[in-house]
């Protein structure tokens, strides 16, 4: 088979840490992640945009990681779900799912909570209109999606209480 | 097949003419790929036409929103996050940002450009039928220069289109005249985000004193490209809006789409569905003159600050059932009629058949005059004058309507449901025995669609104070 590209070296910043691996161009920024970097919490669903498993933050926006091809990610900042002591919101998130029920499967949790979190970054208070807007991309086939979006609006609650108390905003 | 990546090259150029350079050497071998939400989906499938591959993503030049006295250029490289974000498409162009809102979901939309919903060239893709309504121009560039075409001749045929292969798309030209232009704009499909559209419609009108004087109709979904609709456009100009004109526009518009039947649906119900959209469309710019669709956001602002129990109270008038009263209340904070209808719809199709019953048994009979002590005083006054056209009956419709209300009651358990409001004694006594043929399940559901449709009546009277 003829061989167009050829592997080079590449850096990605993710969750705040400088990575440096071998890749082909064309490889898709998800399989850089779980297979090169190890960050295993990124899942694979449909592999073509339309379930948002493999959401994460590419220097802060919310992208679907199986559409990237890792060349143009090249030196940009992204957060996985391992990432979750960069972002206060991503704990209150995690802390909100297990306790109101928002992850049966686990399969889409970490999209939900990357998407959530992306959320909240623009819209510290959103409305219920909001929160199923910014997860419309994410596809949810356990849970019904109402704990998640109750998980979500929970998670704002607690975040801008926290960050309304002296000396915990981060 | 799934591709493999060592199969395939990427280059990423420092900029435009780096980018044009490469496609003017090896004009055929050379794919430019943006945010890449189509051509990683071909990548994964196998189905890529190169395997050579220019990355444009990210490039200053085409990731501007230029604004001038006469047009505003948008960069093709700007996602449909940049054009929601933008506060001049946002107030110009109205249905390019709504189409850009659901585009595929917000992921996809961080990525997705304008440029490349264009040169993917679907005829059901979201933002393009707000192109044409708007008139856009594209100019094309390649290191031969630029040239500027109308958007309406970029499209030649199914996923055909006039772009050379040494060209990029460099930005999209909207003129900035449709200021006091009505806007309309609908996407019909399984759902607003991810699903694409069986059919989208976006439409634009000038009206004055009740007269069509410009008006444009573009639709996807229904064409092998999206497309004007001429022959209806023509129809509408320069006429008084009326019955027979809506109708005729609508029948029109059937006809003139071209639809076929796929996985996401048939010819028959697209066009169907075109006619429907032209219809309401005719009947949105009707409400428009007569200035129905402003919006009172002072009810809402002071509403939305209310305890929870005494926002539950206020709004339960305009339903009668505590639960979607609750369920109104939990969807706070809305912000404006749109919102609140949407919000009221969802909330009372997910209610018990309990919930329903305590909503119904809240109205008074049909062409009853005087309430039951236990209503609420805003219900009742809203109840006699939804009623009042009904209840002006002469005496004969009048018997004959509570001699109806008693059979079905006996017949289904619980009061005769109709949407009274503009309907006169006899109209509502023929709905009347027509219901009488339903089965339960087939009443009880249209009883609640006519609730529902009670429920937004009061809103809007609501939120008009």
């Amino acid at each position: 088979m003829k061989t167009n590209g050829a592997k080079r070296e590449l850096s990605l910043i993710v969750n705040g840490e400088v990575r440096i691996f071998h890749a082909y161009p064309m490889e898709r920024l998800l399989d850089v992640l779980r297979g090169q970097l190890g960050l295993t919490g990124t899942k694979e669903g449909c592999g073509e945009g339309e379930c948002g498993s493999c959401s994460v933050l590419m220097n802060g926006a919310l992208v679907n990681s199986c559409l990237v091809p890792v060349l143009q990610a090249q030196g940009s900042q992204i957060m996985t779900i391992e990432g979750l002591d960069e972002d206060a919101r991503i704990c209150a998130l995690q802390e909100t799912f297990l306790e109101l029920g928002g992850a049966q499967c686990g399969i889409c949790t970490p999209g939900m909570i990357l998407a959530a979190c992306s959320l909240l970054r623009d819209q510290p208070q959103p409305t219920i209109e909001d929160i199923r807007e910014a997860l419309a991309g994410n596809l949810c086939r356990c849970t019904g999606y109402s704990q998640i979006f109750e998980a979500v609006a929970e998670a704002a609650r607690r975040y801008s209480e926290h960050c309304s108390e002296p000396g915990s905003i981060r | 097949m799934r591709s493999h990546p060592a199969d395939y090259d990427l280059v990423v150029p420092a900029n435009l003419q780096a980018a044009l350079s490469l496609l003017a050497n090896a004009p055929d071998s050379w794919l430019p790929i943006a945010g890449g939400t189509d051509l990683m989906v071909q990548f994964a499938a196998g189905t890529l036409r190169s395997r050579r591959l220019v990355s444009i993503w990210g490039l200053p030049e085409l990731r501007k929103i230029e604004t001038s006295q006469e047009e505003v250029r948008i960069g093709a490289g700007c996602t449909y996050s940049d054009l929601r974000k933008s506060a001049m498409v946002q107030s110009e162009f109205p249905i390019l940002a709504k189409a850009a809102s659901w585009t595929g979901g917000i992921a996809n939309q961080n990525r997705g450009t304008l440029g490349g919903n264009i040169v993917n060239a679907s005829p059901a893709a979201d933002s393009l039928p707000a192109l044409l309504v708007y008139e856009a121009d594209l100019i094309l560039v390649s290191v031969r220069g630029e040239r500027r075409v109308p958007y309406l001749l970029f499209h030649t045929g199914y996923k055909k289109t006039t772009l050379v292969a040494d060209e990029l798309i460099q930005s999209v030209c909207l003129p900035r005249r449709f200021a006091g232009y009505v806007s309309y704009t609908r996407k019909v499909g399984t759902r607003k985000a991810q699903a694409v559209s069986k059919v989208c419609i976006a439409a634009l009108a000038r009206m004055e004193n009740g007269m069509v004087q410009d008006v444009r109709i573009a639709l996807g979904s229904v064409a092998p490209t999206p497309i004007r609709l001429t022959e209806t456009e023509r129809i509408l100009m320069r006429k008084p809006l009326a019955r027979l004109l809506a109708q005729l526009a609508a029948s029109t518009a059937a006809a003139e789409v071209r639809p076929i039947d796929d996985i996401r649906s048939t010819a028959r119900y697209r066009a169907s569905v075109v006619g429907n959209l032209v219809s309401d469309f005719i009947e949105r710019l009707g409400s428009t003159q007569q200035g129905t669709s402003q919006v009172t956001s002072e009810v809402l602002a002071r509403w939305n600050r209310l305890n929870a129990q005494e926002a539950e109270n206020e709004i339960l008038p305009c339903c009668g059932s505590r639960a979607w009263a609750r369920g109104m209340v939990s969807r706070r904070v809305l912000r404006d009629e749109a919102a609140t209808l949407a919000a009221s719809d969802e909330t009372w199709h997910n209610l018990n058949e309990s919930d329903w019953m305590e909503a119904f048994r809240s109205h008074p009979r049909i062409g009853e005059t005087s309430a039951r002590p236990s209503l609420d005083s805003r219900s009742a006054a809203w109840s006699a004058q939804e009623q009042s056209r009904a209840t002006a009956a002469d005496d004969s419709v009048t018997a004959a309507l509570r001699e109806g209300n008693c059979e079905y009651e006996q017949r289904f358990g619980h009061i005769f449901i109709v949407r009274a409001a503009g309907r006169s004694g006899s109209e509502v006594l023929q709905i009347l025995r027509q219901r009488l043929q339903n089965d339960d399940q087939t009443e009880l559901r249209e009883a609640a669609e006519q609730q529902r449709q009670i429920i937004q009546i009061r809103l809007r009277k609501w939120l008009r104070g």
